[in-house]
């Protein structure tokens, strides 16, 4: 179970995250919603520990992930793998290779430094790339993929960390809608099939709505909304999102996942 | 098309009228004023700055003695310099003549090895601590402030103080011959490297290094994954580009009696060895052109290559 | 995931063989080339003779020499004063050497540039003369000069203009053929010669980044500028020669800070004026 108590991001003076506590049962697809600098993303770096959390805790099946340091901090980036609204690969390096970025943590150092991964290694990237139907492109150089290649990439990536936990950021929102269909589809599967806690940054409500299993909103650092998708009222979203509201909530048709069951392995990527 | 031009186009002179609005005198009058009011800020900085420049000028004239009378009285002497240290050659015994004046054609070749030797020995070394350093001193790399702050003068340190300063003082600390002249190339490489390096990692897409760090990748690890195959290719550019530098460098280690052609250029300048300076000159300017010949067409294909991997 | 057997790891294996061989190819590239390196390196040591025993001693009196070097002093205040203004010479000569030496680099710079002078044996001669001139070294011009005009910094200043010239000569015309040609063939479609389209299409464009160039040269120069007293041609470096030469320790840690102050501050100079030219762009 993942617990946030009383946790704080400041920048400055601002409080990008201010006092955020709840608790997160393991399998659970929540979904953080919110405006443009509501401190979505802040708080999901801050749970992965790529942003310093300047007060509060975050616990982990009883472990303070805040005060992990070294090898252990690294021990747990890999067991809580982000997703990035960007992908975040490294352009220059296959697929393969990238994929393989989430056993860094498993395999010794001298190893992934000489690019001598091991056999069994490899096997996991390449079986999760095949997955994505992305095992045929698994040679080329990761930044002539399409963006939502690169995201499934991206995925395949965090789904070899071996995680408890996935933190996307914004996943689809640099993808069309055809590939965030995919993508969603895709954590959405995940979720479910292996029981994988994935906590994810939506922009959009109707996504939101349709995908997570709770939502918990925020509105300038602070959590206004902690609940069932459907507790969320058209007066508590409209109070949310503000001015932008209109654009979230009318503009895009309501995209269900992909029929009414959980999608089968190797399918999703075939669209 | 030369007719063409003197025939009167009236259809056009028209159109034109009619195009191109006439404004009243006045109106054309505001207008202009007001295109210089908008100039004249430009210009005054120009005006300013070329001032600035003169005087600056005027004053290093000052400082450094010049003098262009004594410039004009011997300016004979540069081209003269050139003619009397030009070989002597005539038509009947050309090929004597010539091999007159390379007579230390494989001395001098074996010194200009050597010359070349200590250029890359110099230059893998500094490279490669450059390579480590730069990533110390970057400060997109590296959390703590001092390390980078430190990092950074000593790379400074390194690049500022010119190689062959470096070479006087460590040929009194080692001795003369080339190992002076190999490790002054050395640390004035590293510096110089260094900070071109370090510039280049300061630019480099952080999403990456973001990535790597998310899946738990190691400092090292980070290095190596996210940053490093954003810039090999520039980083081997800019080697080249040093290794260029260094070997003219290289050439006149030697006067400060670090190794290399250097030393016998020196004497036969001292000695007033005319034909030897011009002979041992050429073929350093030779080795030198084609050194930077085959340099650029590695650097070419490298830059060609980016496409392909890291 | 974590389920993952040895079973679905075979079947993964004998689907995507390719990915699982070891890439021979590739690494005998890299042996081959890290090899050559080394390789190259051992000649070396071995053909220059490397005194290897005088490496420790050496790194000792090293040591000596740097626990001498502290604190920097000059001696006196006569001393400094000598000093500085020999510091002041060194920061002429860069100065009036890097002006002259762009001043006479532009119109060779201009011929030698493809997308001006179409001409190809006019390119290949200033292109080749420019490479020769590159190819003497500064300190070598140095001597040349201090034969020509005597000991002095103007020889200085002279060879600082005659290295400029074939580096800026170069660096020039590589950037004009760099430039943007639409705006010279705006200027030509509208009635414009090939002079005017230079003029008014190529010329502004390039010269913030040539005026750039020269900046980030003084800086450099300035460095180079620290050397040719080695060779009698003025400035800091007969100073700096001169302490060395008779282990004035103290004077030389002296004559190093004042070069590394001056240098710095012409840096941070030139990078303001750098920036104020053409922006974030300087960086390079
Ligand atoms: N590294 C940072 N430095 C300074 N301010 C930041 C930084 N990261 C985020 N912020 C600020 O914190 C607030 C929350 O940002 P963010 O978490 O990115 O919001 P969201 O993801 O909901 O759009 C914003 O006002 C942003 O400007
Ligand atoms: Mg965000």
């Amino acid at each position: 179970m993942l617990v946030v108590e009383g946790l704080t991001c400041r920048f400055g003076t601002k409080a990008a995250v201010d006092n955020a506590s709840f608790s997160i049962q393991p399998g659970s697809f929540v979904g953080v919603i919110g405006r443009s600098g509501a401190g979505k993303s802040t708080l999901l770096r801050m749970i992965n520990r790529l942003a310093e959390p300047s007060e509060g805790r975050i616990l982990f099946e009883g472990v303070d992930v805040t005060a992990l340091r070294g090898k252990d901090l690294r021990q747990w980036r890999a067991r809580s793998a982000m997703i990035f609204q960007q992908f975040n690969l490294v352009g220059r390096l296959d697929v393969l290779t990238n994929v393989l970025m989430g056993r860094l943590a498993a395999v010794p150092s001298w190893r992934s430094l000489a690019q001598l991964w091991p056999e069994r290694d490899k096997a996991i990237a390449m079986s999760a790339l095949e997955q994505f139907d992305m095992a045929s492109i698994a040679a080329q150089r990761a930044d002539q993929l399409s963006g939502g290649q690169q995201q499934r990439v991206a995925i395949a990536r965090a789904l070899v960390q071996e995680p408890d936990i996935i933190l996307a950021d914004e996943p689809i929102a640099s993808l069309d809608p055809r590939n965030t269909r995919v993508v969603m589809d895709a954590l959405l599967r995940i979720n479910k099939h292996f029981g994988i806690t994935v906590v994810c940054n939506l922009h959009s409500l109707d996504l939101a709505r349709s995908y997570c299993d709770r939502l918990i909103g925020m509105a300038s650092g602070r959590i206004v909304f902690d609940g069932a998708p459907v507790a969320l009222t058209d007066r508590i979203a409209r109070e949310l999102y503000d001015l932008e509201a209109n654009e979230v909530m009318d503009a895009t048709p309501a995209l269900a996942p992909g029929g009414s069951a959980v999608p089968a392995l190797g399918t999703v990527a075939a669209a | 098309m030369g007719r063409s031009r003197d025939l009167p186009i009236p259809a056009l002179e028209k159109s034109m009228r009619t195009a191109v609005p006439e404004f009243p005198e006045a109106r054309l009058q505001e207008l202009a004023d007001r295109y210089a009011d908008a100039v004249a800020a430009k210009r005054r900085r120009v005006w300013l700055g070329s001032a600035v420049l003169i005087a600056a000028a005027l004053a290093a004239g000052w400082m450094g003695d010049v003098d262009f009378r004594k410039f004009a009285e011997n300016f004979w002497r540069f081209p003269a310099y050139f003619a009397s240290i030009a070989p002597t050659f005539s038509f009947s015994s050309a090929w004597n003549d010539l091999s007159e004046w390379l007579w230390g054609l494989p001395r001098w070749t074996l010194l200009l090895g050597d010359t070349l030797l200590i250029a890359y020995m110099g230059t893998l070394s500094g490279a490669i601590c450059g390579f480590v350093l730069c990533f110390l001193a970057s400060a997109n790399l590296v959390r703590s402030r001092t390390i980078v702050f430190v990092t950074r003068r000593l790379l400074e340190f390194c690049r500022t103080v010119p190689d062959i300063v470096f070479a006087l003082i460590f040929v009194l600390a080692f001795g003369l011959g080339p190992l002076p002249g190999v490790l002054a190339i050395a640390i004035h490489t590293t510096g110089a490297l260094g900070k071109q390096f370090a510039e280049v990692v300061e630019n480099i897409d952080n999403k990456p290094i973001e990535g790597v760090a998310a899946s738990g990748g190691s400092w090292i690890q980070i290095v190596r994954f996210g940053a490093v195959p954003q810039v090999l290719s520039n980083f081997v550019s800019y080697a080249l580009l040093r290794f260029e530098i260094n070997v003219r460098g290289a050439a006149v280690m030697g006067f400060v009696g670090a190794g290399g052609i250097g030393q016998d250029l020196i004497e036969a300048v001292r000695k007033f060895y005319y034909s030897d300076v011009s002979a041992i000159l050429l073929l350093i300017i030779v080795t030198v052109m084609l050194f930077d010949f085959i340099t650029e067409r590695v650097r070419h294909r490298l830059l060609g290559l980016e496409g392909t991997g890291a | 995931m974590k389920s993952f057997s040895s079973d679905a790891q075979a079947a993964i294996v004998e689907r995507y063989p390719s990915h699982f061989r070891p890439d021979w190819w590739s690494r005998a590239k890299i042996t081959i080339g890290l090899g050559t390196a080394v390789a190259l390196f051992l000649f070396g040591i071995a053909q220059l003779d490397i005194p290897f025993h005088r490496l420790s001693d050496g790194m000792a009196r090293l040591g000596g020499f740097l626990r001498l070097m502290l604190p920097p002093d000059p001696g006196s205040w006569a001393e400094a004063l000598k000093y500085l203004n020999a510091l002041g010479e060194t920061v002429s000569i860069a100065f009036l050497g890097t002006l002259g030496g762009a001043l006479l680099a532009l119109p060779v710079a201009l011929l030698a540039a493809r997308n001006v002078v179409a001409n190809r044996i006019v390119h290949f001669f200033s292109r080749r003369s420019l490479d020769t001139i590159r190819g003497v070294d500064i300190l070598i011009w140095a001597l040349i000069w201090v034969g020509v005009v005597g000991l002095g910094p103007f020889a200085g200043i002279l060879a600082v203009i005659c290295s400029d010239f074939g580096t800026f000569g170069k660096l020039f015309s590589e950037a004009i053929e760099a430039a943007d040609k639409n705006p010279a063939e705006g200027v030509r479609s509208a009635g414009g010669n090939h002079l005017h389209g230079v003029r008014f299409g190529l010329l502004p464009q390039v010269f913030p980044i040539l005026l750039s160039q020269v900046l980030y040269y003084f800086e450099s120069n300035t460095r180079s500028a620290t050397i040719i007293g080695i060779v009698g041609a003025g400035g800091i470096g007969l100073q700096l020669a001169e302490q060395i030469r008779v282990l004035e320790w103290q004077k030389v840690s002296f004559l190093i800070l004042l070069i590394l102050i001056a240098v710095s501050a012409i840096d941070w100079i030139s990078g303001k004026l750098r920036f104020a030219i053409i922006g974030r762009r300087a960086v390079a």
